[in-house]
C-alpha cells in the first residue's frame, strides 16, 4: 500500500489514521501537504518539532502528522505553544488553527503571541466560518454572506487576519491559497525559517457549510473562485484600482530582521539574573 | 547536528523501507481518493478521469508531464507521481545531510 502513496506520507500517521476525517474537497488536507513539503525542505528531524492545535476541523491536524503533537482546546494553541516553546526552546512550534480558533476565542492569544514575538510559526486556514460546527459566522465572515447564523448575510466586517498581525508585532507575514499550492510550500517554508512569530494565513474551500450556504458550487468551483478571486502583489500593483475591486492580494508582506524572539531575549534575562546583574 | 539523531521515527529511514516503483508515473490511491474531483479539473494535461465509481483515475498517462500538481493539491493523499525529486533529498545527495 505505502508504495503507492505519494511521499508526503512518511510524515502522516497513514497506518491507523486514514483516509482523514475531512469532507471531500476540504481545503485543510491541502494546507496539511504543503506543511509537510515545506517542513521536508527544512531537513528537520521529525522528534524536534511541535504541532500544536486547538479545537475545530482544522485543528484535528496533529492527529494526522507524525511529530510531537498537541491537540489542546479552543482557541489555546499559541497558549498551549508558547509554554511548549519556553520549556524547550529547542522545539521548533508550528501552530495550525482555523479562523474562529485563532480569531475569535483565541484572539487574543494571536495579538499577544505577536507582540511578544515568542518563536512559533502559525498556520491560520481561513475558510470563512466554524466548519466542525456547522458553519456559523466567524470574525473573517465576509460582509453580505450567509451562514447558519446569518441569515440575513454577515452585517459585521470581518478581520483582515494579515494587517492584524502586522500591526500585533508579528516578523513574517504571509497570504496564500490551497489553490496556489506551489507558492503555498514557499510561503509556509519562508515562516518555519523565521526566527520568531509568523503567520501565515491560508484561503481553503469550506464546501460542506459556507460552500453550500452561498451556493459556490462544489470544490472545484470553489478553488477555481481562488484561482481567479486572488491577485499577487506585483499584479496588484499593476492593475488599476478599479479592477482589483474585490480580489484578494496573496503574497508576503512583511519580512522583518530588527526583532529578537521571546526564548532569545529570555535565556539573556536568565544569565543577567543569575549573574547578579539587575539590569537597572 | 541532531543531539538525538536516531531517537524515534524518521522520515529518512521509513522512506527507505518503500522504493518507488518506476513503471507509471502517476497513481491514484482509491482508499484514500474521496472523489472531489479537484486533480481532473486541474490536470494541464487532462490525464485524469472521474470514474462512475466517484473515484479518479488515470486515463492517459502517456500525456503526464509530472508537474505534480495533482499531487499537491489533491486533499486525501490520494495521488502519486514518481519520479519527482524532494529538495531534502537533493541536499542529502549533495553530501550536506549532516547539517541541521
Ligand atoms: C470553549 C469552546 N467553545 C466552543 C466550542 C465549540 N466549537 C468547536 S469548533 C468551533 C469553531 C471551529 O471553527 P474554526 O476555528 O474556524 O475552525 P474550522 O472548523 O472552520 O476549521 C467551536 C465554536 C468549543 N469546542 N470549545
Ligand atoms: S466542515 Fe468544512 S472545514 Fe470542516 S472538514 Fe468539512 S469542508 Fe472541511
Ligand atoms: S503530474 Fe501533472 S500532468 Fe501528470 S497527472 Fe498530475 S497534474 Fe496531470
Ligand atoms: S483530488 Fe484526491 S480525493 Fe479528489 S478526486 Fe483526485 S484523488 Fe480523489
Amino acid at each position: 500500500m505505502a508504495a503507492h502513496l505519494p511521499y508526503e506520507y512518511i510524515y502522516l500517521r497513514y497506518k491507523k489514521k486514514f483516509p482523514h476525517v475531512w469532507c471531500p474537497g476540504c481545503g485543510i488536507g491541502i494546507v496539511m501537504g504543503s506543511i509537510i513539503r515545506a517542513v521536508d525542505t527544512m531537513n528537520w528531524d521529525m522528534n524536534d518539532i511541535l504541532l500544536v492545535s486547538g479545537i475545530g476541523c482544522t485543528s484535528r491536524m496533529p492527529v494526522y502528522l507524525d511529530f510531537n503533537t498537541l491537540h489542546t482546546t479552543h482557541g489555546r494553541a499559541l497558549a498551549f505553544g508558547t509554554g511548549a516553546k519556553l520549556a524547550n526552546p529547542a522545539l521548533k512550534v508550528i501552530a495550525v488553527m482555523g479562523d474562529g480558533d485563532a480569531l475569535a476565542i483565541g484572539g487574543n492569544h494571536l495579538i499577544h503571541s505577536a507582540r511578544r514575538n515568542i518563536e512559533i510559526t502559525t498556520i491560520i486556514v481561513n475558510n470563512n466560518n466554524y466548519g466542525m460546527t456547522g458553519g456559523q459566522f466567524s470574525p473573517t465572515t465576509p460582509p453580505g454572506t450567509f451562514t447558519a447564523t446569518t441569515p440575513y448575510g454577515m452585517m459585521e466586517p470581518g478581520f483582515d487576519i494579515c494587517s492584524l498581525a502586522q500591526g500585533a508585532g508579528a516578523v513574517y507575514v504571509a497570504r496564500g491559497t490551497v489553490y496556489h499550492v506551489m507558492e503555498l510550500d514557499k510561503l509556509i517554508a519562508g515562516a518555519l525559517e523565521k526566527p520568531g512569530f509568523s503567520v501565515v494565513e491560508v484561503l481553503a474551500p469550506c464546501p460542506t457549510n459556507f460552500g453550500r450556504a452561498n451556493r459556490l458550487g462544489d470544490a472545484v468551483k470553489m478553488m477555481e473562485s481562488l484561482r481567479d478571486g486572488t491577485i499577487t502583489q506585483v499584479q496588484a500593483e499593476k492593475l488599476p484600482p478599479e479592477e482589483r475591486v474585490g480580489k484578494t492580494v496573496r503574497g508576503v508582506f512583511l519580512d522583518r530582521e530588527d526583532s529578537e524572539g521571546y526564548t532569545a531575549r529570555y535565556a539573556r534575562l536568565c544569565e543577567q539574573a543569575a549573574g547578579g546583574v539587575s539590569g537597572k | 547536528m541532531s543531539d538525538k539523531p536516531e531517537a524515534g521515527r524518521n522520515a529518512k529511514q521509513e522512506k527507505a523501507q518503500f522504493p518507488e516503483p518506476e513503471t507509471t508515473s502517476v497513481h491514484i490511491f482509491p482508499e484514500w481518493c474521496k472523489g472531489c474531483g479537484i486533480c481532473v479539473a486541474f490536470c494541464p494535461k487532462q490525464v485524469l478521469e472521474m470514474g462512475k465509481d466517484q473515484k479518479a483515475h488515470v486515463a492517459h498517462p502517456e500525456k503526464c508531464i509530472r508537474c505534480y500538481l495533482c499531487a499537491r493539491r489533491c486533499p486525501d493523499f490520494a495521488v502519486s507521481v514518481y519520479g519527482h525529486t524532494r529538495k531534502a533529498e537533493e541536499k542529502r545527495n549533495e553530501g550536506t545531510d549532516g547539517e541541521k
